[in-house]
């Protein structure tokens, strides 16, 4: 996999107290666990809440493991169905750090926003958005586990698995196939092999056949809201 | 890799001792599951009743093939085993003999029977059918199991002979059908297993035949239709519909991967279906072989401490050392015979460093055994409700900075331990021993589980205990007089073995009396073992109270040198005692306070605040120090003396 960072990269650090990305096979029994590195689909949603416009779409290159990986299990009441509470026990990752590097490609299947795919634009719109810490509120994972952004060179700082060599991960879930973002009326959900080396795991891309294992979820309408951008009528004068 | 991934690698590296007789908990091939079984009948290869006996509880474990719906079943409508099973299931003849069947099926008695009968016929109809089981099915047809059995005297009948007894009210002693089964429980809820005698083939057992584990395994892989992707080997592959249960034990009916979104908001929202199929699939293979493993290593290294367990593996199946247990079980029998040898001449020094040395010796021979790639994994698990449990730790580590972690953390973590009369070694306390002392009484299964949570950090990567452990058990170890005697003194060694280990990248403690040391703490301790010696020399024999020094221990950790100034007076009446009786006692005590005072500070022997854990370190080696030189002063005054 090429290391060459495209033009319009973004690179920040993330960190937060938990993180809690959940692994599939345990969320549907309701006892959450984590996995030990993060999903392709948090940090693409990290940098959506930095700053997100339907024109394009964010791809995630690479992230670094800067602290121990640590998890910790709580005990939460979730909700039932039926009113009142439930036990379970959820298990996070504590103390967590990324640095991370994505880049935006516009989204070819939205014929109707050509007008607005100007680089220059949402790249110094994105860069000013994450000096403020970001459009939205940015969580790793799931929602509870706030966390913040800042700009961060990739390669500074020192990281706990700099010297760790290779570590291999398994299959892991890499994201979500939307029908908005692949032009096919499917829900699929992509999963890889995920292997971190020297603290840093270098994502593939969604489109990529050989690493991307897909499972078909179930037939998804896409359904863009319209817009006709600037031609809209009384917009400009 | 992920858990599942792990243990799926497991059970293939182990597939060598699938069913190996020799242990308690085998390893169970896959579409199996282990059952008490409480009657067993043998039969001919015809199909013709032969004999019929009572397993006793010792042998009543069996390993029964079972299909994805009867392995995790529960609820009304319990779905049917298709060889061994309840009399509910296999007697044609259970209505007949008065037998209820479990609710769901009340409207139509027949039916577990007549699932039964379906699901072996398929089975034996089936083109890996077993001839043995074949006979079964045979026996089963003429449904007279029930009338079999009376005849046999297994079961009983009442006085009319025409139903079971639901329970024995007779005099004389209770046949042993009604102590074989469990409590609770009566006769209908028998569970029968078979055995087959033919001539030429030495296994009768049909439950222990590997061709017929196979015959079931091949036969449920290829009756299963629906293929998708599975998510932890990412192959096209027959999906689970249902994860096994029973991890843990045999009544155990949580689930590591289970469904729940009718109930709880777990997966709602992109996903539509039910069941949870479109959001996670596994293959059958996969999960079958990864739950049996975790079963296996469970009941064979797991730790079960109420609801949690914890275990600790090596994905190749050799033999690691626990880490949950303290270090008296590290080394085997052997290992403490030289330990008790070595010691037994006794120069207080040389523990520790012959503590070091066993250690390194025992956990250098796992590394030779493990090597340098192997991984080790660690889990603990607990459920949070009956039927789901969560993985509250996992963690993948080499097997080089596995052992390291394990040593580190028995030598740091180490300090003489007296459990008891039976049990007293040098070593690390166990977690389950660290929480006890820290939380006393108020301990439950819920703290327990959360403390073992919050220990496996500290022994798997080193890092600090938590403060709030430390400082509890400091003040357990420091509240002499509320507690009985032998709780304190476990107490004492495991509050100094915490405080040792949350102090070692500050001060080094040995585990010996350091003479040279002359911090505060230190040498306080130090004058509160020689009060405490002097006044229990001084005691006569039936005189059993506390010392002054004991009771006031408490009182000595905040004030210092307000309390010493009331023990020190309080010590005259004993020092007339022992001038009388044991005068070169007297002058050891005297020559070894004079040795502490000197080496005070004189301003800090006058402030009165808080003595820091340290004391209890000193207390423990000061003490310890005046019983040993007790052989050789006895040789070098008494001659004197006399």
């Amino acid at each position: 996999m090429s290391h060459k960072t495209p033009k319009n990269s973004i690179s920040f650090a993330v960190w937060g107290k938990y993180a809690l990305f959940t692994d599939p096979l345990t969320k549907v029994g309701g006892e959450k666990c984590t996995y030990h590195v993060p999903t392709y689909e948090a940090l693409k949603g990290i940098a959506e809440s930095i700053y997100w416009k339907p024109t394009f779409t964010w791809i995630i290159d690479r992230v670094r493991v800067m602290n121990p990986i640590r998890t910790e299990a709580k005990n939460v009441k979730p909700i039932n169905i039926s009113g009142g509470n439930t036990l379970a026990t959820y298990t996070y990752l504590a103390d967590v750090r990324y640095h991370v590097i994505a880049h935006f490609e516009w989204n070819l299947h939205r014929e109707d926003l050509t007008a607005d795919r100007i680089e220059g634009k949402h790249y110094q719109v994105a860069q000013r958005m994450l000096k403020k810490g970001g459009r939205r509120d940015i969580y790793l994972g799931a929602r509870e586990c706030q966390a913040y952004v800042e700009p961060c060179d990739f390669e500074t700082g020192d990281g706990a698995y700099d010297d760790a060599g290779e570590l291999a991960f398994g299959l892991m879930f890499h994201g979500f196939d939307y029908p908005d973002t692949t032009g096919e009326a499917k829900l699929q959900s992509r999963f890889w092999s995920a292997t971190m080396r020297d603290g840093k795991l270098d994502f593939p891309r969604p489109d990529d056949k050989d690493a991307i294992t897909r499972k078909f979820v179930r037939e998804m309408e896409p359904s863009p809201p319209p817009s006709v951008g600037l031609a809209e009528k009384g917009l400009l004068p | 890799m992920n858990w599942i991934e792990t243990l799926y690698q497991t059970y293939e590296s182990c597939s060598g001792r699938i069913g190996d007789a020799q242990e308690q908990e085998p390893l169970l091939p896959i579409c199996h599951t282990p059952q008490n079984a409480h009657v067993e009948i043998t039969l001919d290869p015809l199909g013709e009743f032969q004999a019929a006996s009572v397993i006793e509880k010792a042998r009543q474990k069996t390993v029964v093939p079972c299909t994805e719906a009867s392995g995790g079943r529960s609820g009304k409508k319990p779905a049917t085993h298709p060889l061994c099973d309840k009399l509910q299931y296999v007697a044609g003849d259970f209505s007949k003999f008065g037998g209820k069947v479990t609710s769901g099926f009340s409207s139509n008695p027949v039916e577990p029977h007549q699932h039964y009968l379906a699901l072996l016929s398929a089975w034996c109809e089936s083109p890996q059918g077993h001839p043995r089981v074949r006979s079964v099915l045979r026996y089963i047809k003429t449904g007279h199991v029930i009338r079999d059995l009376a005849e046999a005297r297994v079961l009983h009948l009442d006085s009319a002979g025409k139903s079971l007894l639901a329970e024995w009210t007779r005099d004389d002693d209770p046949p042993p059908i009604f102590a074989a089964l469990p409590g609770g429980t009566s006769q209908w809820d028998a569970f029968v297993r078979w055995a087959i005698e033919e001539p030429g083939n030495p296994e009768v057992r049909l439950w222990a035949d590997p061709s017929v584990w196979e015959s079931w395994s091949t036969y449920y892989t290829s009756s299963i239709v629906e293929t998708g992707l599975c998510q932890v080997t990412g192959l096209q592959v027959s999906l689970a519909k249902q994860h096994p249960a029973k991890l843990r034990h045999g009544a155990d009916k949580a689930k590591l991967i289970s469904s729940n979104d009718s109930s709880g908001y777990t997966f709602r929202g992109r996903f539509t279906d039910p069941d949870g199929d479109q959001a996670c699939g596994v293959g059958f293979d996969v999960t079958q072989k990864a739950h049996n493993a975790l079963r296996w290593l469970i009941a064979r290294q797991g730790r079960r401490d109420g609801g949690q367990a914890v275990v600790a593996w090596a994905v190749s199946g050799h033999e690691i050392p626990q880490i949950v247990d303290a270090s008296d079980s590290l080394f085997d029998e052997d290992d403490s015979k030289q330990e008790s040898e070595s010691t037994a001449g006794n120069e207080a020094i040389d523990v520790g460093q012959d503590y070091a040395l066993r250690l390194k010796k025992k956990i250098g021979g796992y590394r030779a055994e493990l090597g340098d790639t192997n991984d080790i994994v660690v889990l603990a698990m607990d459920s949070a409700t009956r039927g789901r449990m969560a993985i509250t730790y996992s963690r993948e580590i080499a097997s080089s900075e596995f052992l390291d972690s394990l040593e580190s953390w028995h030598l740091t973590c180490s300090w003489h331990q007296n459990f008891g009369k039976d049990r007293k070694f040098v070593g690390a306390p166990a977690p389950r021993d660290i929480a006890k002392c820290a939380f006393g009484r108020r301990l439950d299964d819920k703290l327990l589980a959360s403390t073992h949570r919050r220990l496996l950090p500290c022994i798997l990567d080193a890092r600090p205990i938590p403060d709030d452990l430390v400082r509890s058990c400091l003040h357990r170890a420091e509240a002499r007089s509320g507690q009985d005697r032998w709780d304190w003194e476990k107490s004492l060694g495991i509050a100094c073995a915490l405080f040792r280990k949350q102090q070692i990248n500050n001060h080094q403690y040995s585990m010996a009396l350091e003479r040279d040391r002359t911090s505060r703490n230190y040498l306080y301790g130090r004058l509160l073992a020689v009060a405490d010696h002097l006044e229990s020399m001084a005691l006569e024999k039936d005189e059993e109270r506390e010392s002054n020094a004991a009771r006031l221990t408490l009182r000595f950790a905040d004030h210092p040198f307000s309390t010493w100034r009331k023990i020190e007076p309080a010590l005259t009446p004993y020092r007339r005692r022992l001038k009388a009786n044991k005068p070169w006692w007297l002058a050891r005590y005297d020559k070894e306070l004079d040795e502490i005072m000197n080496l005070f500070q004189p301003d800090e022997f006058n402030a009165d605040d808080k003595l820091s854990g340290e004391f209890l370190l000193a207390f423990h080696c000061q003490r310890s120090a005046l019983w040993q030189k007790w052989d050789k002063h006895d040789e070098d005054e008494s001659p004197e003396e006399n």
